[in-house]
């Protein structure tokens, strides 16, 4: 049976609709907010030409990293949570679904429009982006730039990947790391996220 | 209060997430705390100022376009109540403005987005940490009172990341 993104993107807004008295929003074992892209891009690309020259930490191995600790740790809980077992759990077949079911839920957070291009299990995964939130908002402000820009995207598919085939959670994390090939931001017609086992175990998180 | 309607805002289009015309995206706790230590740590009170002045930008353009759709929304009662009933149907937490006047304000933050998930992933902090919402209320002031982007410096005197009771943020032009 294939995953029905459209049921996901319907729990998420409906779920989100649900605040408790404290203005939080428990969803999917984790707590969300919603909040304006142009926060999230101009922290994201301000941090970036302000270390640049400055400060020994490469911006975007950092910001990529966060990306990538969140990402493990957010989905992580999403396929513990109840919300999962109720919806998505009855729609998967085999381990590669998830997969499919986290980019659901990727779309239905509006990160952009995530589809699996190509997987070879516990080796390769290829993820395409149109409409990356990232890209989009650097092109708006910056015009075109020299490398990639979506350094979310970027460490959420890595996690995909620690998810699926790591180690039993938490020790799996950055046993994969993603390159964006290609960039909307770039002038690439999309964006597009390449993901492979991982040299490094450690990171700034 | 005056709530936003949310039934008919919250919507898609196509890939897009839209709150009254705003592009807007979800996280988690886990990517917003992350962001914020990852400025403290690298930047100091750069990072700390980047992080209010990304908060301030996008409030402001935010509440710019609200209020302008929201044309009904006249007083500046119920413009506040609007501006609280998003920051609590956001998941950010709950705010409440004890003062409002344009040239100083006072504020107070029961509960909070920031503070649930920094207090969840670092526990107890010996400094302030709600840099976003500081911002975010200066964005929203410079639009309630008609003031151009980094008007209003906002502090923050208490915060629950420290355990203190409740989160206290002063208003100033």
């Amino acid at each position: 049976m294939a995953i029905d993104g459209q049921k996901i993107i319907h729990a998420v807004m409906e779920g989100s609709r649900y605040r408790d008295a404290k203005g939080i929003i428990p969803l999917f074992g984790v707590y969300l907010s919603l909040f304006s892209v142009r926060y999230y891009n101009k922290l994201s690309f301000e941090f970036e030409t302000t270390i640049k020259d400055t400060n020994p930490y490469n911006a975007e191995t950092l910001l990529t990293d966060a990306a990538q600790e969140c990402g493990y740790a957010t989905f992580h809980g999403i396929r513990n949570s109840r919300e999962w077992e109720e919806i998505v759990l009855p729609m998967i077949e085999k381990p590669e679904d998830q997969l499919e079911g986290f980019v659901a839920v990727a779309v239905a957070f509006g990160w952009g429009d995530l589809q699996i291009v190509e997987l070879v299990p516990n080796e390769r995964l290829v993820v395409r982006a149109n409409e990356s939130y990232e890209a989009t908002g650097y092109l708006e402000s910056y015009g075109f730039s020299n490398s990639s820009k979506c350094y979310m995207l970027r460490g959420v598919c890595g996690a995909f990947m620690d998810l699926i085939y790591g180690e039993a959670y938490p020790e799996g994390c950055f046993t994969f790391s993603a390159i964006e090939e290609k960039c909307r931001a770039k002038g690439d017609k999309f964006c597009e996220f390449v993901v492979k086992k991982s040299f490094k175990k450690k990171s700034f998180f | 209060m005056t709530p936003l309607e949310w039934q008919r805002d919250l919507k898609r289009k196509g890939s897009k997430l839209l709150l009254s015309s705003i592009l807007i995206a979800m996280h988690c706790h886990h990517y917003n705390i992350n962001l914020q230590h990852m400025l403290e740590i690298t930047m100091g009170d750069q990072g700390i100022e980047l992080m209010y002045r990304s908060a301030e930008e996008a409030s402001y353009f935010m509440f710019k376009e609200y209020f302008r759709k929201y044309g009904r929304i006249k007083t500046l009662k119920s413009k506040i109540e609007l501006a609280c009933s998003v920051y609590q149907n956001c998941g950010l937490g709950v705010l409440h403005f004890l003062k409002i006047q344009s040239d100083c304000g006072h504020a107070i933050s029961p509960a909070s987005h920031h503070v649930t998930g920094w207090l969840a992933k670092h526990g107890r902090r010996d400094t302030t940490g709600c840099h976003f919402t500081r911002g975010w209320i200066a964005g929203l002031f410079e639009v309630l009172f008609g003031r151009p982007l980094g008007t209003y410096k906002v502090v923050e005197t208490a915060c629950k990341m420290m355990r203190n009771d409740t989160c206290i943020f002063e208003i100033m032009e």
